[in-house]
This record gives C-alpha cells, structure tokens and sequence, in this order.
C-alpha cells in the first residue's frame, strides 16, 4: 500500500516537481504512471524507496512513514520492495546469479534456499542457460530479465520499475511486461510501474496515474 | 597493477606505522631492562637517630625492604684505633644506618619528592640517594623512548590520514556496487563487505611484514648499535608480547578509520 497526502517533492528546496499529491495505491493494484519526459515521474518513484527526501506532505509505503524515516527504517521498508530500474543497475562484478541471490542474502535466506529460488527465477525468465554468466555478456534485454528475477527473488510486496522497458526493443519489452503482468496477477504484488509508452494489450486492469506541470492525477 | 598501487598504497603507510611502532616497543623493553637492572642494585641510605618504624611507599613508589645495617660491623671496622671506653660511647651515639630498596627505579623528580618526604621523618638525620650515575643513563634513555613515542605519533597521524584516504578511493572505487546493495535494503556495513575484505588482508599483511622487519633489526641489532651500548640490550630478547601488539595495533587502527568513514557516510 503506498499512500500520498499532500505529497511535495523537489531537489535541493528549488523548484517543486511534485506538488501536492494525493493518491492510494492499494495493494495487488497495477499501477502505471506517466508523463511526459522530465514530469517528475522518476523522482516520485525514487520516493517510494527513500531515495529523495520528502519536502512536505505525508508518505507511506506499507506503513513506513517515509517522513519519519530513520537509516535502519528504510532498510526494512527497502527489504520488503523489488526494484528495477532502466539501467538494470547489477553489479557487474557478480555474475547473473549472484545478483539474483543479492536480496535473498540481505534477507539471509540459507544458501541452498537461495540457490533453489536462483534457479526457478533463472528458468523464469528464460535465462538457464546463462548461468555463470556475468551482465556484460548479456544483451540488455537478458539484463533487464535478471534485474526483474532479483527484484521478484525475495517475494516482495511492491515493485516499483523505473522505465523497465526505456532501453528495449519491442520482443525484450514484451517479456518484461509479461514477467511484470505474472508477479501481479500469479503473485499478488503490487506493480508501480514508471513509463511513457504504456503497451496497448496489457490485459490485465491497472490504473495510470499522469504528471503534468508537477501536478498529479488520475487519467482514465 | 592498479589493484597492486591501491593494495601499497594502503599497506606503506601501515607498514611504516607499525615499523615505528616496534621500534618505540624495543626501546621500551631496552629501558625497562635497564631499569630493572638497576633497581636491583640501587638503593637509598638513611641515616637515622632512633630505629626506623616501616615506610610502605615514597612518592608513590612502593618500597621493597628497608634493610638495616649492622651497627656491630661498623663498630668493628673501626674498633682497633679505639679505647673501650670510645667504643662504648661510639655504641650509645651511634645512629641507625638503612638502606631503602624501591620497587620502581625513579626520576629526578621523584627522588627530590623521596628526599622531601624522608626529612618529614623527624628522626632521619641524613639522605644519601646515589642517583647521579644511574639517573644520567636513564634519562637518556627515558628520554630517546620520549621521542621515538613522540616520533610515532606523528606517524601514526600520517598514517591514518593516508589510511582513510585510501579507503575513500575504495569507497568511491565501489560506489555503485555499494549503492545497489543498500538500494536492496543492505546496509553499509554490509554493501562494505569487499573493502572490509582488503583492509583485514591489508593489515594482516602489514602485520607479518613489520613483525619480519623487528625480527630482522633484533638480529642484527649488534650491527646496528654501538658495543658500549650494547650492555644495556638484553642478551635474549623475547619479542612474542611486542608482535602480538603490532598484530592488534594493525587490526585496529585501519578498523577505526574505517568505522570513522562509515559513520561519516553514514551521516551523510
């Protein structure tokens, strides 16, 4: 669940980007959320997990109060989050399981608890036979598909994707999409999805929220 | 090759910390062997007019024994020139001789201390302290500990500013790695891993190095030393105690650095 009252977010107290939200996200929804480039869509996102400060307004995710955040609160709410971001950001140093693995050793899941998940992750997103493999022998589309299994690998509530799809061809998109679409409907996670291009046949219900000139609403 | 700067880079000033460390240990055990040499043979006399009643410390300063001297023997030395009536008067006028033993061999200072407090006594008459020869030699000595403690810990200083500079560049060498991990709910401590990993083998390193450097100076030390002094230089110098300490100082100067810069980040 993710909650917004009056939800103002800027850089360094300058300028607003966003100003004066208020929305509910509730849980298992898919929610998209658009705009056009530089709307402040990203920086609402880096909210969720923490990483920019709250100007004014209140936010929760999954309780958390994102004002009152402490180092160690927003470690827990961070523990409890899947994120992938459009530049994949694996740690290029370990190979595609590791990386899968790094949330489930932060949650200190047993080593063959971890290796067993690894492994029906790595055969759900279609990528067994890369293992051993490190991101740089990947295509970027793999890459994304590791990030979507490490963000899927602990089970979370939400995950919150960052223009998943912003540096795909159409196939790799689709199957994110796919992955995405089967952890709401399959899993029960809430999915927050940042986009601008929104695919045409999701089919599954999802809301879209807009950002236009720092403001945010509901589009239909 | 840039894992190996970095890994000297790190290591050096360590390296040299610790080194400066071992010297500053061996001096110490020169001087306390020293010291304990002369201890052994070093005492106060007093001089006094009734017997002495028993002194526990001076100056802070435990006393080991008051030890007396036989009034008999004096007499006896001199007895021959003597009538026995002198002799009887020698026996009443008399006054008690003692020689203090001191658990500790002491500075000028608080020899001057001792001899204030011993005239407190009313019946000691005189305070012989024999000091000179022994105190000129340990306040040399006392003094080249004073430097090279003063020597470490400019290096020690250096070091550590060279330290964290060092684990600033591994911090920022691992900053996306480090940003990820906490971006996965690691914390900081945890996504430091990898830089824990090299200071630990750093100083571990550095450790075993300096430890071969003492040994190496220990055994050719007769070589390094003039012979006059090299009475003072103990002929079996167990140094197990001084690496175990360079071993720990190793461990825990790098830690605190990277504990401070953790905490810093952490702030931040």
């Amino acid at each position: 669940m993710i909650l917004a009252k009056n939800l103002t977010l800027s850089y360094d107290n300058k300028k607003n980007i966003i100003e004066d939200a208020n929305f509910l996200i509730k849980e298992r929804e898919f929610i998209f959320i658009s705009g056009s480039s530089g709307s402040g869509k990203s920086t609402m996102l880096k909210s969720f997990y923490g990483d920019l400060p709250i100007k004014k307004g209140n936010l929760f995710v999954n309780k958390h109060d994102l004002v009152k955040k402490d180092y160690s609160k927003l470690l827990t709410l961070r523990k409890d989050l899947g994120i992938v971001f459009q530049d994949y950001k694996l740690i290029q140093e370990y190979t595609i399981e590791e990386n899968i693995m790094l949330p489930l050793k932060v949650h200190n899941y047993a080593d063959d608890v971890s290796k067993a998940q690894v492994k029906k992750l790595l055969k759900h997103v279609k990528l067994s036979h890369k293992v051993g493999a490190y991101p740089a022998e990947l295509s970027g589309g793999e890459q994304q598909r590791v990030a979507v299994a490490r963000a899927l690998a602990h089970n979370p509530s939400i995950i919150l994707a960052d223009e998943p799809t912003g540096n795909l061809d159409d196939y790799s998109s689709d199957m994110i999409w796919t992955l995405l679409k089967n952890a709401n409907e399959h899993l029960g996670i809430t999915i927050v999805v940042v986009t601008h291009r929104i695919p045409t046949d999701m089919g599954i219900k999802y809301r879209r929220f807009n950002i236009e000139e720092g403001v945010v609403y509901e589009a239909s | 090759m840039k894992l190996l700067k970095s890994f000297f880079s790190f290591t050096f000033p360590l390296i040299v910390m610790l080194f400066m460390f071992s010297i500053y240990l061996l001096v110490t055990k020169v001087v306390d062997n020293y010291k304990e040499n002369i201890i052994n043979d070093y005492a106060i006399v007093v001089i006094a007019n009734t017997p002495l009643s028993s002194i526990s410390t001076l100056a802070g300063i435990k006393v080991k024994d008051i030890e007396p001297l036989s009034r008999e023997k004096i007499i006896k030395n001199v007895q021959q020139n003597l009538s026995d009536s002198s002799i009887d008067l020698l026996q009443k006028k008399l006054p008690y001789f003692y020689k203090i033993y001191l658990d500790d061999f002491p500075t000028s200072l608080k020899l001057e201390q001792i001899r204030k407090e011993l005239m407190t006594i009313s019946n000691i008459k005189k305070i012989e302290t024999f000091s000179n020869d022994h105190n000129k030699l340990y306040s040399l000595l006392i003094l080249v500990q004073n430097i090279i403690f003063i020597l470490f810990g400019a290096v020690l200083l250096l070091s550590v500013l060279l330290l964290s500079k060092q684990i600033k560049i591994w911090f920022f060498e691992h900053n996306e790695r480090i940003t990820i991990i906490q971006l996965h709910g690691g914390s900081l401590l945890y996504s430091s891993k990898p830089i824990i990993k090299i200071i630990l083998g750093s100083a571990f390193f550095s450790s075993v190095l300096s430890s071969i450097m003492l040994f190496i100076v220990i055994s050719n030390i007769h070589r390094i030393i003039e012979p006059e002094i090299m009475t003072l230089i103990p002929t079996v110098l167990s140094m197990e105690m001084e690496i175990f300490k360079i071993f720990i100082l190793s461990i825990i100067i790098p830690s605190i650095t990277f504990f401070g810069l953790l905490v810093k980040y952490k702030l931040k």
